[in-house]
């Protein structure tokens, strides 16, 4: 028995079903069903792998957990006063806005008062390495420094649940061994995440436990090995 | 979110969207001027120069006009858009919808504080008399910006759920840049019954008539017909308010699967 199976549930979903109208073509229109009954426990301090190949609903189901869209069916819990969020690459920066500007909407959106946006500006700048081109227009940015950016914006993300959608791979390869590590860092401390990824090595790397969806529906969870291994057979 | 973030980060996303706008533009921040006063200009040539209009003070009247329904159109246009524009931004955080046409109202809005200073300035270069009695703007004004909130709500709402909204809300701002008095007055209606219809029926007609009132004839607005009109305004707003905290999901799967 692993050490976070008698820890208290901070995000659980029962019988969970999503699916919604498509509009394929004018005035014709089809049901499309994205998850279907999908039931899991996520506990505290875990870190659960979710694989699955494209279109199988992971994104759908990070959206689900974050409370972005709701369930058509099925029940989402959350702990009391547990915050669930997704950690992404940049909200949509604005390329006419500095880095420093776009940095601080960022932390704006995700909840931040002013004081502490403007307070993590500091340790945002030091880990982009971005120097004197943070108070440049984003515009001027190379694809890596966008990158970065965007990595170190999110890094800043403070919540109960942090859900990650595949961000770990930025910039160059120095940068990435850093973002890596910084990553793993947050991943396996106390922190509670679910992680999406394509890659076998990152879900054995830093998991708990793994879930493999398929076509919407959740066709194994348990440990990582077993669920890898009958992913990959 | 408590209120207080709520109300802070729509400002900080208006003053943001601003700062990105004035980069982009060569002319900057100086567009929040050229922009309506191009506008007069177009109204100017075809009403005065061209038709010949009957008052001496046809400018002053068409700017007071003009230039306070430019603020109502552009704003709601604008904000109608602003959620289904958010669209990346939606898919990934959870936020209040209200949000985005609320910060794209508060941007029009410091815009429109340079365009109200251009206004006066041309009034007073012109001989109106600044006085204390001007001072009855401000509730005009507040009453307006709640009109515009109202407006911009329903419109980005409407937007989400059939995106062919935004041609019926371009249509819906030339009909009442022809029906609110904007180049011919209210009050020299053939009619003056047809003149009161207009006024309680057309809430944009009525405060740009009360504009005119205060800035070219010194008068007070009809603070009755003002109060009960603000108020209407803003218990809508609350209610429209309401809708999208309750409907919060459902917008964003709107706005995602679109």
């Amino acid at each position: 028995m692993d050490s976070t199976s008698n820890r208290a549930v901070m995000l659980e979903l029962v019988d969970v079903s999503h699916s919604y109208h498509a509009r394929r073509a004018n005035f014709e229109r089809g049901i499309h069903r994205v998850l279907d009954n999908v039931s899991l426990a996520l506990r505290r301090g875990e870190t659960l792998g979710v694989i699955g190949g494209n279109g199988a609903g992971k994104t759908t189901l990070l959206r689900l957990m974050a409370g972005i869209v709701a369930p058509s069916s099925g029940l989402i819990r959350r702990a009391p006063g547990a915050s669930c969020s997704l950690l992404t690459l940049g909200l949509g920066f604005q390329p006419n806005l500095t880095g420093r500007d776009n940095a601080r909407l960022s932390a704006l959106l995700q909840g931040a008062t002013r004081q502490q946006a403007e307070a993590c500006l500091e340790s945002i700048q030091a880990f982009s390495e971005l120097g004197v081109s943070f108070d440049e227009p984003v515009k001027t940015y190379s694809q890596g420094m966008r990158a970065r950016l965007g990595f170190s914006t999110a890094l800043q993300t403070h919540v109960d649940v942090l859900l990650i959608d595949e961000v770990l791979s930025v910039g160059d390869r120095r940068f990435r061994e850093k973002a890596a590590a910084a990553m793993r860092d947050r991943i396996t401390g106390e922190q509670t995440v679910v992680l999406v990824s394509h890659s076998d090595r990152q879900i054995a790397d830093m998991c708990d436990r793994a879930a493999w969806i398929d076509g919407g529906r959740l066709r194994a969870l348990g440990g990582v090995d077993e669920v890898l291994e009958q992913y990959n057979a | 979110m408590t209120l207080r973030h709520y109300l802070s980060l729509i400002d900080d996303i208006a003053r943001m969207a601003l700062k990105a706008d004035a980069a982009r533009f060569y002319f900057g921040y100086l567009w929040w001027l050229i922009e309506p006063l191009l506008y007069v200009a177009v109204f100017y040539v075809v009403f005065d120069v061209l038709l010949g209009s009957k008052r001496a003070d046809f400018l002053a009247f068409l700017m007071c006009g003009k230039l306070t329904f430019i603020w109502f159109s552009k704003s709601v246009i604008q904000a109608s858009r602003s959620i289904v524009a958010s669209k990346g931004l939606i898919g990934k955080i959870d936020l209040p919808k209200s949000l985005f046409p609320l910060a794209s109202v508060q941007e029009g809005m410091y815009r429109q504080l340079a365009v109200f200073a251009l206004l006066l300035t041309y009034l007073m270069a012109q001989g109106y008399a600044a006085s204390a009695s001007w001072l009855w703007i401000l509730p005009v004004l507040v009453v307006q910006y709640l009109l515009i909130v109202l407006a911009s709500l329903i419109g980005a709402y409407l937007v989400c759920l059939v995106f062919d909204f935004t041609l019926i809300i371009g249509l819906a701002m030339t009909f009442l840049l022809f029906t609110s008095g904007i180049f011919w007055d209210v009050r020299a209606l053939p009619n003056p019954q047809m003149a009161d219809w207009v006024l309680t029926l057309n809430p944009l007609a009525f405060l740009i008539d009360a504009y005119r009132q205060v800035l070219m004839y010194g008068h007070v607005p009809d603070l009755v017909h003002l109060a009960v009109l603000g108020l209407v305004i803003a218990v809508l707003a609350l209610l429209t308010l309401q809708v999208y905290r309750r409907n919060s999901q459902f917008l964003a799967l709107r706005v995602i699967t679109s």
